[in-house]
């Protein structure tokens, strides 16, 4: 009787050894995909052209350390620069370090713009970086990020 | 689509950098949630381009993607030249566009 109730026992969780890998890359198949999938490295890659970014404390973001809500998330970013034509910000990127499609936007400012700002909300899947990339004019890349820790996830 | 200008602040004059608000009535769908009911997958419809234009002049172009929040909001600066039309053109990835323009008057 015990031998076989031990028996049982194991091939139960036997069979759920076997089951845990199905189920977790099933799990990675519906939180990846999206149609502009597209991870962090690859993304940066395509706007820096392989250059070196630069953490600077001319960026600064704001965006909260905590959203209870990943589904709406404000994000403020604004680049030190006198704007003018020959030195100002040509592009501001975020990005959502772990989202499916980690890009959110690309401003491309111009002087008119009078200082180097934009303003947004966006949706974070899970607790992650929110990365700014400032382009400026003489073409270096600056950076800063924040991480956001959230809640309830923004996506589903 | 319907959307909305705001000028912040109200009272402004020329050469004063403001701030321009910009929202628009989207769902911005990913393209990875499902119906609940069928289980099928809701396919992505979201802003891909807004531009930003002053008498006709381009200010800012924006690219963006599904990660901005439904109805998202899109705030920059600018710096007031004189009077003249701000017009926003916005485009989805379904190719519906909107055009909405505002009047840009300084006082003083």
């Amino acid at each position: 009787m015990e031998r076989r109730s031990f028996l049982k026992g194991f091939g139960a969780a036997a069979a759920c050894a076997m089951a845990l890998p199905h189920v977790s890359s099933a799990a990675e198949e519906k939180k990846s995909g999206g149609p502009n999938e597209m991870n962090f490295e690859t993304a940066v890659a395509a706007i820096t052209g392989g250059k070196a970014l630069v953490a600077s404390a001319k960026v600064k973001m704001e965006a909260p350390e905590i959203a209870e809500n990943g589904a709406v998330v404000p994000v403020k970013v604004s680049v030190e620069s006198p704007m003018n034509a020959k030195d100002y910000v040509k592009a501001i990127h975020i990005l959502a370090s772990k989202n499916g499609n980690v890009r959110c936007a690309n401003i491309y400012l111009t002087p008119a713009n009078g200082e180097a700002f934009f303003g947004t909300r966006v949706k974070l899947g899970g607790t992650q970086d929110v990365v700014a990339i400032a382009e400026m004019s003489d073409g270096s890349f600056l950076t800063a990020k924040q991480n956001v820790k959230v809640t309830i996830g923004g996506c589903g | 689509m319907k959307t909305l200008i705001k000028i912040k602040p109200k009272d402004y004059k020329a050469g004063d950098v403001v701030k321009i608000d910009f929202m628009a009535m989207h769902p911005m769908e990913t393209g990875m949630r499902k119906n609940k009911d069928t289980g099928a997958l809701i396919p992505a419809e979201y802003i891909d381009e807004v531009k930003f234009m002053f008498n006709d002049t381009l200010i800012t172009k924006m690219v963006i993607w599904e990660s901005l929040s439904v109805n998202p909001l899109m705030s920059i600066s600018f710096k007031v030249p004189g009077a003249g039309t701000l017009k926003v053109i916005a485009k989805d990835n379904k190719g519906q566009s909107v055009e909405s323009t505002t009047q840009i008057t300084p006082k003083g």
